[in-house]
């Protein structure tokens, strides 16, 4: 078998294993346990110096309540939602029609334009910066408005998920979408009755990281958005930096609410994780 | 019901002629194969009948109606694939009956019609279970079930049956034959298996190198082949070739065989030069008895319980498979002598065209 089993492996290989393991995992998770803990600490301790003892008073319901009455927070977090579910919802709706064209329709150009959808993907977004605002000024009016970041997510990125879906719906049979079609169905009904049912673990899987992408980016939040009113919670979080001193607790607590949606995302999404849903279809 | 015919069909794969010019004329009603080596085309040209590759040239018409533009669901075709391809999200029940709820059927015409391919592929038991909680032959019947519902005018089976175990696959071929008695439609059945296309087939297609090499029914392809293709590809174990000189002799050919016996076939002789006789190992008898004679080693005996294949190596080198009874005493090693019959030989000339076909078929015609 390979790899080879931990538990079959030489004596000294095993000993680094189980001491390598777990150091990696404290190095890993080591700054988002500072940072809880630093949600939880008095301003007094980090003035003191303490950031990585134990903290001195628990100050757990003060400062996540402080987080949401010191700056508009709850604006923040919705501004992030509107934003967030249209941005996914398109991006997974296009890739996914893009994808199954790309997959199963043979036509002049197909790889070409595929190779597009993948090298797209190589442009570094910074160079996009100037470009993007601009046209976003004086083109389409849409400069600080929710529209701005929902539209720039999508175009930007339907490129990775069409590249993601097309290889899922690559591997479906195509004799299921023949069938389809000797049965009189349309081309929406195989998409939609056919082709969709069967990449669900693959559009939840996306739906996960794409929410995570959109609703971590704090690059575009700065440069397409600026008012309160539309600006999404990562880029909110600096209002809790108060004008002479940096509330470092706050902005630890504020971090803490703003990354729980992508885990909570990902706990709704986990059941529809499941491998082999073709299984069945084919001789397999 | 209806027939389908082929007039000049070809099909590219950019410079690659996969199908170059079939004509084929299938009656109403028949059970026709098409049979020929991997890569012969034959999945293709049932494809093409299907709709589901589009036609580099020529026409199909099903039932007198030109179809070569028409999309596949308004062919009035229905087939199985090799793989099954069941939706493997849905249900027995769901899979038969999704092409017509798609369609808007009324819902007692779907019921009525599940209940009635359901009933005759044995498969109420199952109808709440997935593909994947089906063996492989109920599986396959869900396919054929998924083509029955639609009640098409012709069925198309690619292969159905290539990926069952042997005990299956003749359960299977059983049902389909039966299939065929009690709807009565037309069907083209592809496969590369000459068994499946002798057992079920009104008329069997052979296809070599995307052209028809011979058509006929089965009795008329194991007796009279056209040429060496069909003569070889037809018939388990295959037909024995022998190169030979012949010259005309008074009502007929007088045939050297390897050994110097002289073998008189009888028939017309038509030009061309003869040179290879071929005689189907089941034709030619271990002992001797016959018109010619032949000499050889017995090199192995293959003991099948029914019947005994012998291969063995002729003095001049040359090798010949003979069937013989089952209890046949031989062992390997020994001399043995093989008798042929003129009445089951075969003459081919230098191009593989068959000059003379053996008489059995007439003889018993009468």
């Amino acid at each position: 078998m390979f790899p080879t089993p931990i538990r079959k492996t030489s004596a000294p290989t095993r000993a680094f294993y189980y001491v390598a393991l777990p150091i990696s995992v404290i190095v890993w998770l080591l700054p988002l346990f500072a940072v809880a803990l630093t949600s939880l600490r008095s301003i007094e301790d980090l003035n003191r110096g303490n950031f990585w003892g134990w903290p001195t008073q628990t100050r757990f319901v003060e400062n996540y309540t402080a987080v949401f009455t010191q700056s508009p927070m709850g604006q923040f977090i919705l501004n992030s939602i509107i934003i967030t579910l249209p941005a996914v919802a398109g991006a997974l709706t296009l890739s996914a029609m893009a994808g199954y064209a790309l997959a199963k329709y043979a036509f002049r150009g197909n790889l070409a334009l595929f190779s597009i959808f993948i090298a797209g993907n190589f442009v570094p977004f910074q160079i996009l910066m100037i470009p993007v605002r601009s046209l976003m000024i004086d083109v389409f009016p849409i400069y600080d408005t929710y529209w701005a970041l929902i539209i720039f997510h999508i175009a930007f990125q339907t490129g990775f998920c069409t590249l993601f879906m097309r290889n899922f719906i690559k591997q479906l049979p195509d004799a299921l979408i023949e069938s389809g079609r000797l049965e009189g169905l349309t081309e929406l009904q195989i998409f939609w009755h056919i082709v969709l049912p069967l990449v669900r673990p693959a559009i939840a899987a996306l739906a996960v990281l794409e929410f995570t992408f959109i609703w971590n980016d704090y690059f575009w939040s700065l440069v397409l958005v600026q008012s309160d009113d539309v600006r999404p919670v990562t880029a909110g979080l600096q209002s809790l930096k108060g004008m002479w001193l940096a509330s470092w607790q706050l902005i630890s607590a504020g971090s803490i609410v703003a990354a729980l949606p992508p885990v909570a995302m990902f706990f709704l999404m986990q059941r529809h994780f499941i491998s082999g849903l073709t299984l069945g279809a084919t001789k397999g | 019901m209806a027939d389908v015919r082929l007039k000049g069909v070809t099909k590219r794969f950019g410079a690659v002629e996969i199908i170059k010019g079939v004509d084929l004329e299938i009656a109403d009603g028949e059970f026709c194969v098409f049979v020929g080596p991997s890569g012969c085309g034959k999945s293709t040209l049932l494809r093409l009948i299907a709709g589901l590759e589009e036609m580099s040239g020529g026409v199909i018409a099903i039932g007198g109606k030109d179809v070569t533009r028409v999309a596949p669901a308004n062919r009035g075709v229905a087939m199985v694939f090799q793989s099954y391809a069941l939706y493997p999200h849905m249900t027995v029940q769901e899979n038969i009956s999704f092409g017509l709820r798609m369609a808007k059927a009324p819902r007692e015409e779907v019921e009525r019609r599940v209940k009635k391919a359901t009933d005759m592929l044995q498969l109420a038991p199952y109808l709440d279970r997935k593909p994947s909680q089906l063996s492989g032959g109920q599986r396959q019947r869900v396919a054929i079930g998924r083509a029955v519902v639609r009640e098409p005018d012709v069925f198309l089976f690619d292969e159905p049956l290539s990926n069952l175990d042997a005990a299956l696959r003749v359960q299977t071929r059983i049902e389909i034959g039966k299939l065929h008695q009690d709807l009565g439609a037309t069907m083209i059945y592809v496969t590369h298996d000459q068994v499946e296309a002798m057992t079920m087939a009104d008329k069997i297609v052979v296809l070599n190198a995307g052209r028809i090499e011979q058509v006929g029914s089965p009795l008329e392809l194991y007796h009279r082949p056209n040429n060496q293709f069909v003569a070889g590809f037809i018939g388990s174990p295959k037909m024995n070739f022998l190169t030979v000189s012949a010259k005309p002799a008074e009502g007929g050919l007088s045939v050297t065989l390897p050994g110097g016996a002289i073998l008189r076939l009888p028939g017309a002789t038509r030009p061309g030069a003869p040179t290879v006789l071929g005689v189907r190992p089941e034709h030619l008898t271990a002992g001797g008895e016959g018109d010619a004679k032949l000499c050889g080693t017995l090199k192995l005996c293959e003991r099948l319980g029914a019947e005994t294949m012998l291969y063995i190596a002729l003095d001049q080198g040359e090798e010949l498979t003979v069937g013989a009874g089952g209890l046949f005493a031989g062992e390997p090693g020994e001399r043995i002598e093989i008798g042929v019959n003129a009445a089951s030989c075969h003459l081919f000339d230098n191009q593989g065209a068959a000059l003379v076909n053996g008489s059995l078929l007439r003889d018993r015609e009468g």
